[in-house]
């Protein structure tokens, strides 16, 4: 019973009225995520940058904490 | 999206006749909608409860509205973890996997009376523990309860409370059980046949919810339930704590799971596609109950009594956990991108003008997965073990769990229940507009409360305390003022409130509509690739059970024998608190010591004077 | 119109995270706003989407919706 997506059925009470007729049918082959791989890029970018955030947050807004100053950590003094 | 000519088709839809569109839950199930809509009902008073505690502390603590004595927070916030996290969640989920396990097996539950049997049993349960939450409130009862939804030795409850938890738990084994029944039964059945993806989801699921509660099973028969009844003494409160985090882990993945399985079973469908990839959703569930138990000492990084080298390994496995995560958001959101799509949808990022945001259920949804990506970054932070002390037991936690369970399960909950009560009524749901804008409150009054929570536990600001703020302290403010985040965090709580309003306003209106056959028809999505192309080793749940235990085993098994070496399993001797001596003799003791004391010593200034005179 | 009453809300919604976040952000950069400006900041920013979201279309309905955002 479990329902074929086909949907016209979705839409009354739950999707938009314009789901009434999928544009297009696409299959497993035709299908490329490609928006989803630019969504996660995006999303990858955003935590890396973050990360580097957090590095002022906690090692420069405050004082160094655990392993010190990263100078240290990487031999550069 | 095509505005003019899509509103126009809008009227036009809504204006025809309806034909009928299939079967409801309700028509199909008449029995079991039952069970599920009371499951339902009892989790949306819980949520409306903890609601309101949830906003009268936000009130209490930001210095805006104080209704009660700072004496009474505990009892508060105790109301508003447990109803919530406990009660709210998981009588929601008992109720979503009865819908899954019986749609997707597409029989009937073996025995309804056993069905109502463990509601039953969940429903006594949470009364005893709220019941003993609540008599906090009067003094002209001798319990209370205020001991959060974590209680943490040596804060103590009534034996009443312990006792709620344990046969709230023993409600949702035998729901487990009759899951499981039905699973059973099918297979006979159905000889070789894959376990229908739903089914796969909820049971999986349960073998983690299985594992998981021994934990907090012994810390509370063995050692709270009998130390609060006067039975033994003491407990070792390092014991408690570990066996509670034990469980206490992944029970935040017994809240996620059932989101997850929204998001995987209904979210494609109402896109307009087909979930990617039912091979991928298995391998993130079977991943979920592998590592979701043996990463609970990640809550106790700042514990003293554990060594570092067990709080490193929960640590790796806890990033461990970052693959399943980002595997379901990719699954997710390819799908949701299938569906796009095939509505018509083009580009890189304008496909997702294509998605049907109007709908309520789909926005709820999405918004609350993007809240989730958000949430997944501070979790990324509380996981590392350095930054996670610059963190912890600050207003950064309570941050980043409103994004998690507070928006990423709860708004899913919410935009669910819009397409689950009119299954399970048969009703038409009241309002869509309204719908929407509720979800859409949510999701803008968790962005103003999460975001300064974040903020000011950055600054330090400490979590669980009515007064956060005191004399001869100052909080050096990063960005802003604390002032600006304590309204920050008020207005938050205030849009919070209101979206539960509509919530409610929504959900009322529509059980108290009349039946229409405008309802769209059970049902949940097709895959792209389906179950055939997912090896069958996927399905072997004895495997996973078995190999869960093993990593549970390895993971604790040092721990917690250190512990008890260290501290003893009822350990040092520990002070219950509250005491029972009450408080008016204790004051009195005080004075008397405070008094000796002043006498003393004035004896001796005199008795130095004199000395020093007659010398 | 220009976009849907409905992916207007969802847009003002995804606003409303911009402009809370933008501040922490800009502080970073040493752009300390205070609450006042970021507020007025905010509320011009919403008047303009709302504005742009409420125009006509050049009259014409011409369905090729994408070429906004
Ligand atoms: C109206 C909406 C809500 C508001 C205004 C709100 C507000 C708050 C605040 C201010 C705190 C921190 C209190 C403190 O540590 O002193 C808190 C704690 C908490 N909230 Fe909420 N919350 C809301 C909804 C939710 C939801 C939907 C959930 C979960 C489903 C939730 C779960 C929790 C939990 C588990 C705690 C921690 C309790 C503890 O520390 O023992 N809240 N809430
Ligand atoms: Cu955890």
């Amino acid at each position: 019973m479990s329902s074929a997506t086909e949907q016209n059925q979705a839409d009354q009470g739950a999707g938009g009225p314009q789901l009434d007729h999928p544009v297009r049918e696409i299959g497993h082959d035709e299908y490329d995520p490609i928006g989803t791989l630019t969504l996660i890029m995006l999303y990858f970018l955003l935590l890396a940058f973050l990360w580097v955030f957090m590095y002022f947050v906690e090692f420069l807004g405050n004082d160094p904490t655990v392993i010190g100053w990263i100078g240290t950590g990487v031999g550069m003094a | 999206m095509s505005d003019a000519t899509v509103n126009d088709a809008a009227k036009t839809t809504e204006s025809t006749t309806s034909e009928p569109l299939g079967e409801t839950y309700l028509d199909k199930f008449p029995a079991e909608a039952k069970v599920v809509r009371s499951a339902l009902y009892s989790s949306f008073l819980a949520l409306a409860l903890g609601g309101l505690f949830g906003v009268i502390q936000t009130l209490h603590r930001t210095d805006f509205l104080r209704i009660m004595e700072s004496e009474t927070y505990y009892t508060v916030l105790t109301a508003h973890g447990v109803f919530l996290v406990i009660a709210f969640t998981i009588f929601f989920l008992v109720g979503v996997f009865t819908w899954a396990v019986t749609t997707s097996l597409d029989r009937e539950v073996e025995d309804i009376r056993f069905t109502w049997a463990w509601l039953g049993t969940m429903t006594a349960g949470a009364a005893m523990a709220a019941a003993a939450i609540l008599a906090g409130f009067t003094d002209s009862l001798d319990m209370s309860a205020d001991v959060l939804f974590t209680f943490y030795a040596p804060m103590q409850a009534h034996p009443l409370f312990y006792l709620g938890l344990t046969v709230f738990v023993v409600g949702t084994w035998m729901a487990g059980a009759d899951w499981f029944r039905s699973w059973f039964a099918w297979k006979k059945e159905n000889p070789g046949e894959r376990i229908p993806l739903p089914t796969f989801m909820v049971l999986t699921t349960m073998i983690m919810w299985y594992v998981a509660t021994l934990g907090v099973a012994t810390a509370i028969l063995a050692f709270l339930l009998p130390w609060s009844l006067g039975l033994i003494d003491s407990v070792n409160p390092t014991l408690t704590r570990t066996l509670f985090w034990f469980f206490g882990h992944p029970v935040v993945y017994f809240w996620l799971m059932p989101a997850y399985m929204m998001w995987y079973v209904l979210l494609p469908k109402l896109s307009g596609g087909k979930l990617f990839s039912d091979p991928l959703a298995r391998v993130v569930f079977v991943l979920f109950l592998l590592l979701s138990t043996p990463v609970g000492i990640h809550h106790q990084y700042l514990d003293p009594g554990i060594s570092e080298g067990f709080k490193f390994i929960a640590m790796t496995n806890t990033m461990f956990l970052l693959l399943p995560s980002l595997l379901t958001a990719f699954t997710v959101v390819a799908s949701m991108e299938h569906g796009a799509r095939q509505r018509g949808g083009t580009g890189r990022i304008g496909w997702l003008k294509a998605l049907p945001w109007r709908d309520p259920v789909f926005a709820g949804m999405a918004l609350a997965g993007l809240m989730f990506a958000a949430g997944g970054f501070s979790g990324m932070i509380n996981a590392g073990m350095n930054i996670n002390y610059l963190v912890h037991n600050t207003l950064w936690v309570p941050g980043h769990f409103h994004l998690t369970v507070g928006t990423a399960v709860a708004l899913t909950f919410m935009a669910a229940s819009y397409w689950f009560i009119p299954q399970l009524t048969g009703k038409k749901l009241w309002n869509r507009p309204v719908a929407l804008v509720q979800v859409v409150l949510w999701f803008v009054g968790m962005t103003f409360m999460a975001n300064a929570m974040h903020r000011a536990g950055l600054l330090g600001m400490p979590r669980r305390t009515a007064e956060p703020q005191y004399d001869g302290f100052e909080y050096e403010a990063g960005v802003g003022s604390v002032a600006e985040l304590d309204a920050q965090i008020a207005l938050g709580g205030i849009i919070l409130t209101l979206s539960l309003v509509l919530f409610f306003a929504v959900i009322i209106g529509t059980v108290l509509g009349s039946r229409s056959d405008e309802v769209p028809a059970n049902g949940y999505a097709d895959t792209l690739s389906g179950p055939e192309d997912s090896p069958k080793i996927l399905d072997n749940l004895k495997l996973w059970f078995g190999l869960a235990v093993v990593l549970v085993i390895i993971a604790y098994t040092f721990p917690l024998l250190s512990i008890i070496e260290r501290g003893g399993l009822f350990g040092p001797d520990i002070t219950a608190f509250p005491q029972s001596i009450d408080i008016v003799s204790m004051a009195w003791l005080t004075v008397e010591q405070y008094a000796t004391d002043t006498f003393t010593s004035a004896t001796e200034v005199a008795q130095a004077t004199i000395d020093g005179v007659l010398r | 119109m220009r976009i849907s009453t409905e992916g207007l809300l969802i847009v003002l919604a995804f606003t409303v995270v911009l402009v809370v976040e933008l501040r922490t952000v800009l502080a970073w950069f040493n752009l300390e706003l205070t609450v006042f400006e970021s507020l007025m900041f905010s509320v011009a920013l919403i008047v303009a989407i709302v504005v742009w979201a409420l125009f006509p279309q050049d009259g014409s309905r011409d369905t090729d919706a994408s070429g906004s955002s």
